[in-house]
């Protein structure tokens, strides 16, 4: 089989891969780079557990070739943590209890973060649109909402 | 008097959430271990066939298989929960009843040659008839789908309480109506998967399951082996619901390919399996008969209850009873008789659900809104009226210890403005009540209750082993916080090892409403006991009386005479010096009557105590579009005391969305045996979107028995919601509801039934 040289800019460190054309990015980033905080919810972009960064948008990693992606950047949520220390978006889905099962967390909180990046200060609207990409079947994502409104007002509007 | 809980009730951040918010929080799809092979599984394609002949060698020759198996690598034993009911080999011998059955199992060096290999799998089918529908495979000429059920009625539920049929007679109204609830797909976000690791006659498994020792006990006897060599090991679970109660085909397939191969085998079933292969809700049909008094007072109630069980007997009598008392549980009713059947289809094999009985319970509190509106009566006080109180007997003889319907339904009632509401409704809008009550653990004989051991670490700090799960509640956080007040210490100073079954003692598991008020209970104990032997330690050592003593915040002190107090650690390490370390056992086992059976005598205590709960829907209807909006909703549950604060909020909230809501969108839809939606893109799970405004309301009854009065955590919400949101369409429409989920198609049908139009 045909193989592609892809160079990424993952979690902020150069990489180098050599994939096969029908590898999705999360195949890559579970199986190729041991990268799991990615889950595989449904395989055909449903659900959102797969979210991860591709220059900084939110990007449904299960439905995205690896090989069309050189050059790009990508994050995943094991890049979001200032070393020990979890970013404010996901101290806030700590607080306000956010999190039951997990599976879908990861890719929930990417979501926020790609929206409070864009958006520092979104409303409440604008929160419940924007993680309605993602779904979570534990919690009724009240406690969601409640955590990306706590995140915006904890980040730094950008001017 | 209630003493102040120091972190008892809190808003606790969960002690998993941080290895959740970093993705370091391993699933099982996450696990990769040494030389681990790949599995996949060949599937039927066909909802009932003879199977002629199986060729698995051109498999076996493609280079990268491992191993391949088939039912004559298993043992010939059947799973059911019950002796009576045992009919599933898990992996098909010679027939197969269901599309999606699992047929032949392949382990090969990665996914793409596992795939090739199934497809090399020669499999001879005889295709035979088939049947979908409960009451078609009730009927005399109907296929017999299993030998031992006649008439594919896989299990009869018969309850005979009072005089029912003089009761009818002397009621003053009588109302009977049917309704029908198509089943819905669990959808954890998890799709199933199995990592199961064979070496040197053990067997180490990894699964998303809800209660281990349950589990490895059902794949000792699968494998036939022993109990000690099966162990299940604690890993994190994403998403349960009942969907993960149960031993899997998976989990055999799994454990036979390893054995086979000689390594560690991976399966993770694809999104479309996970729905159409592993356990989904049964369709029910309803028919509700009631009596009462002029004055609203329940005199009789009869039902015929019809589940349609899929291919095999899952929990069978379980399934088939469960939506009946958590009516019986919540009401008030002298006279009853409820037949309840489940029968064979071939369909996809189905189990609990923490939502199941949507027809059963939407029927019967819809039937009762009417009963409320021909009497003259509103839907709030009928309910008070007939609500059960504490001391009182449900119809079966479980007597309630705490709670009682009244509070939840006041609560409720006060938050969401009920009356002023309800006398200010405009066109299209509805306000609806739903009630329930749920038992907190019930009879699994020994299995029943919950064992936890303790020991103190040199340092002061504690290691707490309890068999108790986690599938995403919230328990082990639960189990660590009650430590953490028993003991004195704060919450990072213990360690949890849990859910492993080499380890840790029996545990009903996270179903059944066990966890914390059994599971929780043995967590206490245990600490209470090292806490005793602590105690006892200081005395002697700070010479003051132990029963003045207590230990807060690490620190040994005396209740009367502050100036006197000792790190506890101190003490901890004088009783390593003693050879008498701090080792502690707790132990509960729930007052339930043993001599219960599910079918044989349906009647004595059912559980240790009952969880209340009331829920209030909002919505509008556009009778143009049959398009339904929930904008609020108030759903009060009676968690007994909530241990956090936080964690009981979320399970309300979350049983909002799996019932409340997804009673307007979720259905799985068949075509004969083929599931239609399988996927997350068709199968309707309710967005951020499309909530409403929750307000959860804690209600606090102070169990006797429960761990600082708690009971269970939200799941009265997961079984009242959505009959409070059908409760509320019908207040806006003002014509009978029969058919759920209640998408615009449904209630456009209904809406036109009602004028006499097209019934079709």
């Amino acid at each position: 089989m045909e193989r592609f040289k892809v160079k990424l800019q993952l979690n902020g460190e150069a990489v180098e891969l050599d994939v096969n054309p029908s590898e999705t990015l999360l195949e890559t980033l579970r199986d190729r780079l041991e990268l799991t905080g990615a889950k595989d919810g449904c395989g055909l972009g449903a659900c959102g557990s797969c979210t991860v960064l591709l220059n900084g948008l939110p990007t449904r990693s299960c439905i995205v070739l690896t090989a069309e992606l050189d050059g790009s950047e990508v994050s995943t949520i094991e890049s979001l943590a200032d070393g020990t220390k979890p970013a404010p978006v996901q101290e806030s889905f700590m607080e306000k209890g956010a999190v039951q099962c997990g599976f879908c967390t990861p890719g929930m909180i990417l979501t926020a973060k790609g929206l409070l990046d864009r958006n520092s200060r979104p409303t409440k609207e604008e929160i419940i649109r924007s993680i309605s990409s993602n779904l979570c079947r534990c919690t009724g994502y009240k406690k969601i909402v409640e955590a990306v409104e706590a995140a915006s007002s904890t980040e730094t509007p950008k001017t | 008097m209630d003493r102040e809980y120091t972190i008892v009730g809190t808003r606790m951040t969960r002690t998993d959430s941080l290895a959740k918010v970093t993705g370091s929080a391993s699933f099982t799809a996450d696990l990769k271990l040494p030389r681990m092979l790949c599995a996949k599984v060949l599937r039927s394609p066909h909802p009932h066939a003879k199977i002629l002949n199986i060729d698995t060698s051109r498999a076996l020759r493609l280079p990268g298989v491992k191993a391949v198996v088939t039912a004559a690598d298993a043992h010939g034993v059947k799973w059911g929960v019950f002796k009576y009911t045992q009919d599933h080999p898990m992996i098909a011998v010679d027939r197969v009843r269901y599309v999606g059955e699992d047929v032949a199992g392949v382990a090969a060096a990665d996914e793409e040659t596992a795939l090739e290999a199934l497809d090399l799998i020669q499999v001879d089918y005889e295709p035979l008839p088939a049947v979908f529908n409960p009451e078609d495979a009730m009927k005399k000429d109907a296929p017999l789908i299993h030998e031992e059920y006649a008439n594919n009625i896989n299990v009869h539920v018969h309850i005979e309480v009072g005089e029912v049929d003089e009761a009818f007679g002397q009621a003053h109204l009588v109302r009977e109506d049917t309704f029908h609830a198509a089943g819905e797909a669990y959808s954890t976000l998890e799709p199933y998967a199995t990592v199961a690791s064979y070496a040197n006659g053990y067997l180490d498994l990894w699964m998303p399951n809800a209660a281990p020792h349950v589990r490895a006990k059902a794949l000792s006897n699968l494998l036939k082996m022993p109990l000690n060599k099966v162990r299940v090991r604690r890993i994190n679970v994403g998403g349960h619901f009942g969907s993960r109660s149960e031993v899997s085909p998976g989990d055999l397939v799994t454990s036979l390919l390893s054995m086979k191969a000689g390594c560690p085998v991976k399966l993770v079933l694809t999104r479309e399996e996970n729905a159409a292969c592993t356990r989904q809700v049964h369709d029910i049909q309803a028919t509700i008969k009631t009596g009462v008094k002029k004055d609203g007072t329940i005199t009789a109630k009869e039902f015929r209850v019809v589940y349609d069980g899929g291919a095999y007997s899952s929990t069978g009598p379980i399934a088939a009873s469960i939506p009946y008392y958590v009516y019986e549980e919540a009401y008030r009713f002298p006279n009853v008789r409820y037949n309840g059947y489940r029968v064979i289809t071939n369909k996809g094999i189905r189990g609990m659900y923490g939502a199941h009985g949507r027809a059963f319970l939407c029927g019967n509190e819809m039937q009762l809104d009417m009963i409320a509106r021909e009497l003259g009566m509103d839907p709030m006080e009928i309910r008070l009226k007939n609500g059960l109180k504490v001391g009182e007997e449900t119809a079966t003889k479980s007597v309630i210890i705490s709670g009682g319907l009244e509070e939840p339904i006041r609560r409720a009632a006060e938050q969401a403005n009920w009356t002023e509401k309800r006398a200010g409704l405009t066109e299209g809008e509805g306000i609806g009540m739903g009630c329930v009550a749920v038992m907190c653990g019930f009879p699994m004989g020994f299995r029943s209750g919950s064992a936890c051991y303790v020991k103190l670490n040199d340092d002061g700090q504690a290691t707490i082993v309890t068999g108790i799960c986690d599938t995403g509640m919230g328990n082990e956080s639960m189990a660590i916080q009650i430590a953490s007040e028993v003991l004195g210490i704060p919450v990072e100073d213990i360690s949890l090892v849990n859910a492993d079954t080499v380890v840790t003692n029996l545990d009903p598991g996270a179903y059944s409403q066990a966890a914390s008020f059994v599971g929780g209970n043995a967590v206490k104990r245990a600490c209470e006991d090292a806490k005793r032997q602590i105690l006892g330690f200081a005395a002697t050592k700070m010479n003051h009386p132990a029963e003045d003593l207590d230990i807060r915040d690490r620190t040994i002190i005396s209740k009367t005479d502050p100036s006197k107090s000792m790190p506890m650690r101190w003490i901890v390490r004088e009783a390593f010096f003693q050879g008498k370390p701090i080792a502690a056992t707790g132990a509960y086992m729930p007052k339930v009557d043993f001599q219960r059976e599910w079918i044989k005598k349906p009647y004595g205590q059912m559980a240790g105590t009952f969880s209340f709960g009331c829920s209030v829907a909002e919505v509008t209807v556009d009778k143009e579009t049959g398009q339904i909006r929930i904008p609020h909703f108030v759903a009060a549950h009676d968690c007994g005391n909530p241990i956090n604060t936080m964690a009981v909020e979320g399970q309300i909230e979350g049983s909002v969305q799996q019932a409340g809501v997804a009673v307007l969108t979720e259905e799985t839809r068949w075509t004969e045996g083929l599931l239609l939606n399988p996927d997350l893109l068709e199968y309707k799970v309710p967005l951020a979107c499309d909530m409403p405004e929750i307000e959860p309301l804690i209600v606090c009854s102070n169990d006797p028995e429960g761990p600082f009065g708690a009971k269970e955590g939200g799941l009265t919400t997961r079984m009242n919601a959505y009959s409070a949101v059908v409760c509320a369409a019908h207040n806006a429409l003002g014509v009978p509801l029969n058919e759920f989920p209640l998408t615009p198609d449904r209630v456009l049908k209904a809406l036109d039934a009602a004028k006499g139009g097209d019934k079709s």
